[in-house]
C-alpha cells in the first residue's frame, strides 16, 4: 500500500515537471521580446528593465538555465507579475481563486447530488420512458454548450421573468456566497453542464454492477430490492466516482472558464478570459500553472482515495 | 471495414443462414439504431445548408451594412440581421462551414496524432511507453480549452492555424484509449496464434491488430468532432477564434449575446440549435457505430 | 415424507430481441427432505434454467409461464415478487459457479454472511456476526473469528466457494441448490468442497440439489438423478440405476463418449452426432431423435411421454428405451494396440526437453522496479516424446504445463535448459531456421474462438500459415484449405464464413484444420477440449486421434483432465509446482502410480461410476497449492503429502526409474518400490 502511495505520488511529481516544461515551452514561444510581452509594452522606453529582466530570468544563459531559475521562482510561488493589471500574478489569484473554488465547489457537489439517484434511477428503469427523457436531457446539456445554456438561462431568467440577476455577484467571496439572487444562474449554468457528464457516468456504473454475479448472490439470500440497489450495486458504483472527479476537474474548469465569462462572475476563468484579450501573458501562464498543479493533485488524491475505498487496491501489497 | 487482409470471393445469394460480410452485419446494427438515423440525416441536412446553401441564397456576408442592423425577421430577411446588418441566415450557412470545417478537419488530425502516439506507446511497451504516456498525463491536466487560447492569444491564427491548435490540444485523450486497446490487442490469442506459424512483428500490427483496432478509432474520431465543435465555437464566443468578417456559430452568439436584453432572439437562437444538433447528431452516430463494431463481432 | 420441493411441468422461457428460447419446457421433479438429486445435462440443456427457476432469479427476459414450484407446501410461481426475498437465503438457497465473482468485493465477509441472517432472523448485528463465525467455522474455514474481516479477494478459490455455502447455510434451509458448485475450482479442490457439502447434508438434514454437467460428481455425491437433454428430462432414476441401467439412448451415448471407460479398455469413445437443436423453435418429435442411433419415423413426428417402468421410479421420454444391460453390447473399434505403441515407443525421438526452466520475474518497488523474486514456473524438467506418439501433460492449474507448451511453440523465451526438436536445440537456431521449424510445431489452443481474427473468414485464417511460410500459390493454398476442411469434416463453404458463425465443437475443429496447414510433425494441444460438452468433446478426440493415425502426427496432449489425458496419451507426465514428478506408459501411471501425488490426483478425479466412487478409501490430495514464488524447499508436493518426512524438505528428491518400461517417479517415499533392472536408491536422512 505504501509502495502504492510512494509509486503514485513520484508519478504526480514527474507528470508536474512535464506541465512546467510544457509552459516553459510556451512561454519561450511568445512571439518577439519576451521580456516585453512580459513587461509590457512600456518596456520599450526602458532598455534597463529590459536588461534587468533577462538577468533576473536568465535569458541571456542558455535555456536549461533559463528553465531551471524559472523553476526556482515558481517553487517560491513567484508566479510573475502582470503589467497589466499592476499585481503580482500570485496576488491576483489570490483574490479570484476563491470566487471560482466556490463556483465550481457548489456546482459540482450539486451536480453530483442530482446525478447519483437520477442514474441510478435510469440503469433500474433501462429502457422505460424515464431512462429515455434523462438519456435526452443528458445529451442536450453535453451539447449544449455551456454558453449558451447561460444565455438561454439569462433570457428566461433574468430577461423575461426576472427572478434572477443577469450578472454574477460583483464583490467578495462572501457576497458570492450569500448574494443567491445573482449566485444561482452561474451555478446552474455549471451544474447542468456537469451533471449531464456524471449522470451518464452513473447510469453505465450501475448497469455493468447489476448484471454482477454478487449482485445475484446478493438476491438468493433474500436481501431485498431496496437493500439490493443501495447496499451493494450503489456502493459499488460510487467507488470509481472519486476518479471520475479527478479525471473531470479540467473539463469542469473550462466550463467555469465559459460560465464565468458570461456571467461576469470575477473569478479565475473571467480573470484569464479577459487578460487572454490583452496579451497578459505572466496572468494566462500562472493560472495554466495553478490548474494543470490543482488537477495533477485533485487526481492523485483521487486515487488515494480510490485506494482507500476499495478493499481490492488497499490490500494488493500488505 | 475493408481492412480484410485478402478479398474472398462473396458469398452466393444471401438466404438465411448464408454468410454476411462483417461490415454487412454492421450496418444493419448500424440501421437499426434510429436516434443514428436521425443525427445522420441531420447532419446531412446541416452539411447541405452550410455548403450547399450560399450558392441558392445569395447575401452579403463581407461588407458591414450599419443601416440594416438588428431588422427583425420577416421580408428580405428570414431570420433578420445581426448588429453589423449581416443577415442571419445567410451568415448561419458561412459560419456553419466554419464550425463544420475546422471541427472535422481537427478532429482527423487530433485522431491521427493521437493514434500514432499511443499506438507506438502501447504496442513497445517498457519505459518508452511510461514517458509518453506522462508527457499524455502532463498534457491532459491542462485543460483544453486554457491550452488553445493561451496560444490563440499569442498568434491569433487563421483558421488553418486554428485547426492545427485545437488538434495539437485534443489528441491527448485519443492516444490514451489508442494505446490502451494496442496494450489489450496485442495479447490476444490469435496473434499468438500468428507467432507460432513463424509471423513477425509486422504482420501482427498491420493485419490483426490495426485492423481490430479500427473501429476504436472510428467511433473516438466521431467524439472527437463533437469535441472540436465545441472547442472552436466556445474559442470564437470568447473573440479569439474564427476572425471578422468570417465567422461561425460561436461568434455569432458572441454577438447576439451583447444584444441580449433587446429582445433579438434570432441573434442567438438559431445559432446555438445548430451547435446542439450538430454536436448531438455526432453522439448518436458515435453510439451506434460504438454498437456497431461490438456486436457484429459477437458469438451468435 | 412429504417432499420438499415438487415441481410440476415447469415452463420457463427467455424472452430475445427476436425469438424465445423455450429454455425449460414441462419438467417434473421432486426432492424429498435429506436427499441428493443431481441434475445433469450439457450447456443449454437448460439445467441451470431449472435451479434459477426454483428461485425465481432467472436472468433478463427470463419468465416463468407455465407449471408450479411447491416448495415446502407454497407454490412460489404465484408469489408476488416482494414476498420472494424471505424466502429465498431462508427456505431454499442457493451457491453459484464462480466463486470468484459471486462474492460482493467491497464487502467483508463476514457482513455479507451475516446480512442473511439479519434479514431472516432480525438478529443484532453481534448475533449476526456471532453466527457468521460459527457457519464459517462449520464449513471449514480455518480461524473463522478472524476471517470473518477478510474481503474476498483475500481468499483462495477454494475458501471463497466456503464463503458462498456459508452464506447459504446461515439461515438453516431445507433446500440447498448448488449450480455447477465446482466446475470454476481446481480438481482437488473440487473433492473438497463436494465432500463438504456431502457431510453438511447429513449433519444439518437438508436436501441438495447438484446441478452439473460432470457424470463423475453425479456418480460419487448424489442419490437420484435427472438427466436434462433439450430442456425436457431425459430420463431419472437413483443414481445406481442410471449408471447400471441406462433405458434413454442419450444417457447410454454419454456414458460411451465418456473417456473414463474407453481409457481403461482401449476402446474408441462413441460419437454422439451432430449438436442439440435450437430451443427458440424445438424440433417436432423426440428432442433427441436426430441424433439417436435407434430414432424412426415415429420419433421425429411424435414427442415421447415420461413413461416409467413398472414397480420402479426409473423414468425416461423415448420410445424404444435401451434394453437393460445392453451397454457393453456395442462394438467398438479399438485405439491402437499395444504392440502398436510398444514399436513406436521405440522409435524417434521428435522432442527432447533438457533440464528446462522457466522464471518469471516479480518486481516492486517505488521508482526502480527491482526483484524481489521469481515465479519458479517450470523447474528442471526433461522428458522425450518419441515420433508418433501422444506424450499427455497433466496437472493442477498453475503447476507448469502451460508454459511448458509455451516454450516449445516459441511463445516464452525459456530461461534454462534446451528444447531439440528432431535433435536440434530450438532456441540455438538462427531466426531464419527457427521460422521455418515454426511449420512443424503447431499449437491447438483451448479457446478457438479468441485464437482466430473475428474479422478475417476462415479461408484468411487457415491461409494465413501457408502466407507466412511462404509456401504455395493461391491455387495450392486454396486446395490444401478445401482438403484440410475435409479432413476435420467441414464443408468446403465453411471458408467462406466468419468464426463467429460456428459452434464450440466446430471451431475446435478449425483450430486443428489451422494446425494442420503446413503438415506439421508435432502439435502441441493446450486443453483442447475443456471447454466441450461431453458429446462434443468426443468428436473432437476421435478426430485428432484419427489425424494422427494417418499423418504420424506427435501430439503434447495439455490437459487438467486426468481420465482424458489417459484416454489420449501413450505417455503421461504428472507436473506438480513446476516440476515434473512422475512420468511413464500411460496405463501404468494410471494403475500402478508412484507419486503420491499421482495417487492422490487419481483419487480425486470423479469417474462416472458409483460403485467406483464409493468405494475409493484414499483422501485425495489435501489442502491448497503452495505460491510458486517461494515453493517448498526440497520435494515441492511435501507440504501436502501425507507421507512427508523431514528429508522430504531438506533433500530434493531425483526423478528415478521404477521400472524397464520408463516409468520414473521423483520422490523419497514411493507408494512402491523399483520392479527388478532399476537401479534402487534409498533415501537418505542424513541431514536430520
Amino acid at each position: 500500500m505504501t509502495g502504492f502511495f510512494i509509486r503514485r505520488l513520484l508519478q504526480a511529481i514527474v507528470v508536474l515537471l512535464l506541465v512546467t516544461m510544457i509552459v516553459f515551452i510556451l512561454l519561450r514561444s511568445i512571439p518577439g521580446n519576451v521580456a516585453v510581452a512580459i513587461l509590457g509594452p512600456n518596456a520599450y522606453r526602458n532598455p534597463a528593465a529590459i536588461a534587468q529582466f533577462n538577468a533576473q530570468y536568465g535569458f541571456d544563459k542558455p535555456w536549461y538555465s533559463q528553465y531551471l531559475l524559472w523553476l526556482g521562482h515558481l517553487l517560491r510561488g513567484d508566479l510573475g507579475y502582470s503589467w497589466n493589471l499592476n499585481q503580482s500574478v500570485a496576488s491576483l489569484l489570490g483574490s479570484h481563486l476563491p470566487k471560482t473554488v466556490a463556483l465550481v465547489g457548489i456546482s459540482t457537489v450539486i451536480a453530483l447530488i442530482i446525478a447519483i439517484p437520477i442514474g441510478l434511477w435510469q440503469a433500474v428503469r433501462r429502457n422505460k420512458p424515464v431512462d429515455y427523457a434523462f438519456t435526452s436531457i443528458s445529451f442536450l446539456f453535453y451539447a449544449a454548450p455551456s454558453f449558451f445554456v447561460g444565455t438561454v438561462l439569462i433570457l428566461l431568467f433574468a430577461d423575461r421573468w426576472q427572478i434572477f440577476d443577469a450578472e454574477a455577484p460583483q464583490g467578495g467571496l462572501w457576497e458570492c456566497l450569500t448574494d443567491w439572487k445573482a449566485m444561482t444562474l452561474p451555478v446552474v449554468t455549471l451544474t447542468l453542464v456537469t451533471f449531464a457528464l456524471f449522470s451518464r457516468y452513473m447510469r453505465s456504473a450501475v448497469l455493468d454492477n447489476i448484471a454482477e454475479d454478487y449482485v445475484r448472490t446478493a438476491r438468493a439470500k433474500g436481501v431485498p430490492r431496496r437493500r439490493e440497489l443501495l447496499r451493494h450495486v450503489l456502493r459499488n458504483s460510487l467507488i470509481p466516482i472519486a476518479t471520475l472527479l479527478g479525471l473531470s476537474l479540467p473539463g469542469i474548469m473550462a466550463g467555469a472558464l465559459i460560465t464565468e465569462s458570461v456571467f461576469n462572475f470575477q473569478g479565475m476563468g473571467y480573470l484569464f478570459y479577459q487578460q487572454a484579450q490583452k496579451q497578459d501573458y505572466p496572468t494566462l501562464l500562472g493560472i495554466v500553472i495553478v490548474i494543470a498543479v490543482a488537477t495533477v493533485v485533485g487526481s492523485l488524491i483521487a486515487d488515494i482515495l480510490y485506494a482507500i475505498l476499495d478493499p481490492r487496491v488497499r490490500y494488493v501489497s500488505s | 471495414m475493408t481492412a480484410i487482409v485478402e478479398p474472398v470471393s462473396p458469398p452466393a445469394g444471401t438466404a438465411p443462414g448464408k454468410p454476411r460480410s462483417l461490415a454487412r452485419r454492421g450496418l444493419d446494427v448500424f440501421l437499426e439504431n434510429k436516434l443514428a438515423i436521425v443525427g445522420l440525416v441531420v447532419l446531412v441536412l446541416i452539411a447541405a445548408f452550410s455548403f450547399i446553401g450560399p450558392f441558392f441564397y445569395h447575401t452579403d456576408q463581407i461588407h458591414t451594412n450599419l443601416a440594416m442592423e438588428n431588422l427583425p425577421p420577416g421580408g428580405d430577411h428570414p431570420l433578420g440581421t445581426d448588429s453589423s446588418g449581416y443577415d442571419v441566415l445567410g451568415r448561419m450557412m458561412i459560419a456553419g462551414r466554419s464550425s463544420l470545417e475546422v471541427g472535422l478537419a481537427a478532429a482527423i488530425l487530433a485522431t491521427l496524432v493521437g493514434t500514432v502516439w499511443g499506438a507506438v506507446a502501447g504496442y513497445f511497451g517498457g519505459l518508452l511507453d511510461t514517458a509518453m504516456m506522462r508527457i499524455v498525463d502532463a498534457g491532459l491536466s491542462i485543460p483544453t480549452l486554457f491550452l488553445a487560447l493561451v496560444v490563440v492569444a499569442m498568434f491569433q491564427p487563421s483558421k488553418l492555424e486554428l485547426i492545427g491548435v485545437i488538434a495539437i490540444t485534443s489528441w491527448l485523450t485519443t492516444s490514451r484509449l489508442i494505446r490502451g486497446e494496442a496494450l489489450t490487442l496485442r495479447t490476444r490469442d490469435y496473434v499468438s496464434a500468428m507467432k507460432v506459424m513463424g509471423g513477425g512483428g509486422r504482420r501482427a500490427v498491420f493485419r490483426h491488430i490495426a485492423p481490430n483496432a479500427v473501429g476504436t478509432i472510428v467511433v473516438n474520431a466521431t467524439f472527437q468532432v463533437a469535441d472540436a465543435i465545441l472547442t472552436v465555437v466556445a474559442l470564437s464566443y470568447l473573440g479569439l477564434g474564427i476572425q471578422s468578417p468570417d465567422t461561425d456559430w460561436g461568434g455569432m452568439l458572441n454577438s447576439g449575446i451583447n444584444n441580449i436584453y433587446n429582445d433579438y432572439w434570432w441573434q442567438v437562437y438559431p445559432a446555438g440549435l445548430c451547435i446542439v444538433l450538430v454536436v448531438i447528431s455526432f453522439n448518436f452516430i458515435g453510439d451506434a457505430l460504438r454498437d456497431a463494431f461490438e456486436v457484429r463481432l459477437q458469438r451468435r | 415424507m412429504s417432499p420438499i420441493l415438487e415441481i410440476t411441468d415447469l415452463r420457463t422461457e427467455i424472452r430475445l430481441r427476436e425469438s424465445t428460447v423455450h429454455a425449460v419446457d414441462g419438467i417434473s421433479l421432486t426432492v424429498n427432505p435429506g436427499e441428493c438429486l443431481g441434475i445433469v445435462g450439457e450447456s443449454g440443456s437448460g439445467k441451470s434454467m431449472t435451479a434459477l427457476s426454483i428461485m425465481r432469479l432467472l436472468p433478463q427476459g427470463g419468465y416463468i409461464t407455465g407449471g408450479t414450484v411447491m416448495l415446502d407446501g407454497t407454490n412460489i410461481t404465484t408469489l408476488p415478487e416482494d414476498k420472494m426475498p424471505a424466502i429465498r437465503g431462508n427456505a431454499v438457497s442457493m451457491v453459484f459457479q464462480d466463486p470468484m465473482t459471486s462474492l460482493n468485493p467491497t464487502m467483508r465477509i463476514g457482513d455479507q454472511i451475516a446480512e442473511s441472517v439479519r434479514i431472516h432472523r432480525g438478529a443484532s448485528k453481534q448475533q449476526a456476526m456471532a453466527r457468521a463465525i460459527e457457519v464459517l467455522g462449520l464449513v471449514g474455514m480455518p480461524r473463522p473469528a478472524e476471517r470473518v474481516s477478510n474481503y474476498p479477494h483475500q481468499l483462495s478459490g477454494g475458501m471463497r466457494q466456503r464463503v458462498m455455502i456459508a452464506m447459504a447455510l446461515a439461515c438453516e434451509p431445507k433446500l440447498l441448490i448448488a449450480d455447477e458448485p465446482t466446475t470454476a475450482l481446481d480438481v482437488t479442490i473440487q473433492k473438497q468442497i463436494l465432500e463438504l457439502i456431502d457431510s453438511l447434508r447429513e449433519r444439518l438434514g437438508m436436501a441438495v440439489i447438484l446441478v452439473t454437467h460432470d457424470l463423475g460428481v453425479i456418480a460419487g455425491h448424489t442419490d437420484r438423478v435427472a438427466v436434462m437433454y433439450a430442456g425436457q428430462i431425459a430420463e431419472a432414476t437413483d443414481t445406481i440405476t442410471l449408471f447400471t441401467k441406462p433405458r434413454h439412448p442419450y444417457t447410454e451415448a454419454l456414458f460411451e463418449s465418456l473417456p473414463d471407460q474407453a481409457g481403461a479398455e482401449l476402446t474408441r469413445l462413441y460419437n454422439i452426432p451432430g449438436m442439440p437443436p435450437d430451443l427458440t423453435a424445438p424440433p417436432a418429435g423426440c428432442r433427441f431423435a436426430a441424433r439417436c442411433r435407434y430414432a424412426q419415423d415415429k420419433c421425429r413426428q411424435l414427442d415421447p411421454e415420461l413413461i416409467t417402468d413398472a414397480g420402479t421410479s426409473h423414468e425416461y421420454r423415448c420410445f424404444f428405451p435401451v434394453a437393460p444391460g445392453t451397454l457393453e453390447e456395442h462394438t467398438k473399434a479399438l485405439k491402437t494396440p499395444a504392440s502398436v505403441l510398444a514399436a513406436r515407443a521405440a522409435g524417434d525421438t521428435l522432442l527432447q526437453l533438457d533440464r528446462l526452466v522457466k522464471n518469471y520475474s516479480v518486481t516492486a518497488g517505488a521508482v526502480l522496479q527491482r526483484k524481489i523474486g521469481d515465479v519458479s514456473a517450470v523447474a528442471d524438467v526433461s522428458f522425450k516424446i518419441p515420433k508418433g506418439t501422444t506424450f499427455g501433460l497433466v496437472g493442477e492449474s498453475g503447476c507448469g504445463k502451460t508454459t511448458i507448451g509455451k516454450l516449445i511453440v516459441g511463445l516464452e523465451k525459456a530461461s534454462g535448459g534446451s528444447i531439440l526438436f528432431a535433435g536440434d536445440d530450438l532456441s540455438a537456431m538462427p531466426r531464419r531456421e527457427r521460422k521455418r521449424t515454426a511449420a512443424k510445431i503447431q499449437l491447438m489452443f483451448q479457446d478457438s474462438y479468441a485464437a482466430m481474427d473475428p474479422r478475417m473468414r476462415v479461408g484468411t485464417i487457415l491461409r494465413e500459415p501457408m502466407v507466412i511460410q511462404g509456401i504455395g500459390s493461391r491455387g495450392e493454398q486454396q486446395r490444401r484449405i478445401n482438403e484440410i476442411l475435409d479432413e476435420v469434416g467441414l464443408p468446403s463453404s465453411a471458408a467462406e464464413r466468419y468464426p463467429h458463425e460456428f459452434s464450440g465443437g466446430q471451431r475446435q475443429r478449425l483450430g486443428l484444420a489451422r494446425a494442420l496447414m503446413l503438415k506439421p510433425d508435432l502439435i502441441v494441444a493446450d486443453e483442447p477440449v475443456s471447454a466441450l460438452d461431453v458429446s462434443i468433446q468426443a468428436q473432437v478426440l476421435n478426430l485428432m486421434q484419427d489425424l494422427q493415425r494417418e499423418h504420424e502426427l506427435t501430439y503434447l496432449f495439455i490437459s487438467h483432465d486426468l481420465s482424458v489425458v489417459r484416454y489420449m496419451s501413450d505417455t503421461i507426465g504428472v507436473m506438480y509446482l513446476g516440476k515434473l514428478v512422475e512420468v511413464g506408459p500411460a496405463e501404468e501411471v494410471y494403475l500402478t502410480p508412484v507419486h503420491p501425488y499421482t495417487k492422490g490426483l487419481i483419487d480425486t478425479v470423479p469417474i462416472a461410476d458409483p460403485t467406483a466412487e464409493h468405494r475409493k478409501e484414499s483422501e485425495g490430495v489435501r489442502g491448497e497449492l503452495p505460491s510458486a514464488i517461494d515453493p517448498p524447499s526440497g520435494c515441492r508436493f511435501r507440504t501436502r503429502c501425507p507421507y512427508a518426512q523431514d528429508v522430504c524438505a531438506a533433500q530434493e528428491p531425483e526423478l528415478r526409474p521404477f521400472s524397464p518400461s520408463g516409468h520414473r517417479a521423483a520422490c523419497h517415499f514411493p507408494l512402491r518400490q523399483p520392479s527388478t533392472g532399476a537401479d534402487h536408491q534409498v533415501p537418505s536422512g542424513s541431514i536430520a
